[in-house]
């Protein structure tokens, strides 16, 4: 019964380190946010975040797995409502503007982060781009949509997305770019892509 | 972020159904991609084959760069540590 309390205490405690990480990265930077300073941010001591995570960069990969994570339950809820492709980048949204803060710095700062930080960070993008391409063959089949190879279709929107994250105070007063503007990329990704 | 997630030692894919899983059982410690029909671990160079594949098909990352980022995921891996080492 100790053993279970000790691994629930365990999970919590990897659970506020993940939270505070993402909050310190979103506000000042994932350069520039130390295990001190996310340490300090929730009283614990330094030492013990390093029980929970060897090193700074496998904090910054279980945010992105916990982004990763919320997509998969999202893409998943979403799949059994609605086989559409509307729904899928309405899902992939979603979750983006839940994440909002700390993912638009993860992309601003990828090609500067460690390796395996950014090879998380696209394979991650691989999966999105899998439901994409997905979706885009179903309304094919439906004749709602033109051919177009997966790789582009991704870029595009992904390009797009990243775009008004990446500029995010230029397109939304303080609030959420998504929240203001999601709804309309997704109508224009959809006359994009119809046939 | 109460939530228990695995994911594969090979890999890193997150598991959540049971056909996620190598012989689609649950205790198994690697994923369906990373193991043939009898749930053993493929070899290293054929994970890292797949993986860059993935890369390459959904972003169209040149097959350079693919092997690059597949070999930077795969490095921390449970399954390939010492591979690395």
């Amino acid at each position: 019964m100790q053993a279970v309390t000790r691994q629930e205490q365990k999970i919590a405690t990897r659970g506020r380190l993940v939270n505070a990480a993402m909050t310190l990265f979103a506000r000042n930077g994932i350069a520039e946010t130390t295990t001190a300073d996310i340490a300090k941010a929730i009283r614990m001591s330094h030492g013990n975040v390093f029980v929970h995570f060897p090193t700074r960069d496998d904090l910054v990969i279980a945010v992105i797995d916990e982004f990763g994570r919320r997509l998969a339950v999202e893409f998943r809820q979403g799949l059994e409502d609605d086989l559409g492709l509307r729904a899928v980048l309405r899902a992939h949204l979603k979750v983006l503007a839940e994440f909002e803060p700390f993912y638009s710095r993860l992309v601003i700062e990828a090609p500067m982060l460690p390796p395996k930080v950014r090879s998380t960070l696209l394979m991650l993008h691989a999966s999105v781009s899998y439901r994409l391409f997905a979706a885009l063959e179903r309304e094919r089949k439906l004749g709602r949509a033109r051919k177009i190879e997966r790789p582009l279709l991704f870029n595009t929107w992904i390009g797009l997305v990243h775009h008004y994250l990446v500029n995010r105070d230029m397109f939304a007063n303080g609030g959420s770019v998504i929240a203001e503007h999601g709804e309309t990329l997704v109508q224009h990704f959809m006359t994009l892509v119809k046939s | 972020m109460a939530e228990k997630c695995i994911s594969c030692g090979s890999c890193g894919m997150p598991m959540e159904k049971p056909e996620d899983f190598a012989l689609g059982d649950v205790t198994q410690p690697y994923c369906s991609y990373c193991t043939d029909a009898r749930g053993k671990l493929l070899p290293y160079e054929q994970v890292l084959d797949i993986n860059a594949r993935t890369y390459e098909q959904s972003q169209g990352i040149t097959p350079e760069a693919a092997k690059r980022l597949a070999r930077d995921l795969l490095a921390d891996m449970p399954a390939w540590r010492e591979h690395h080492q």
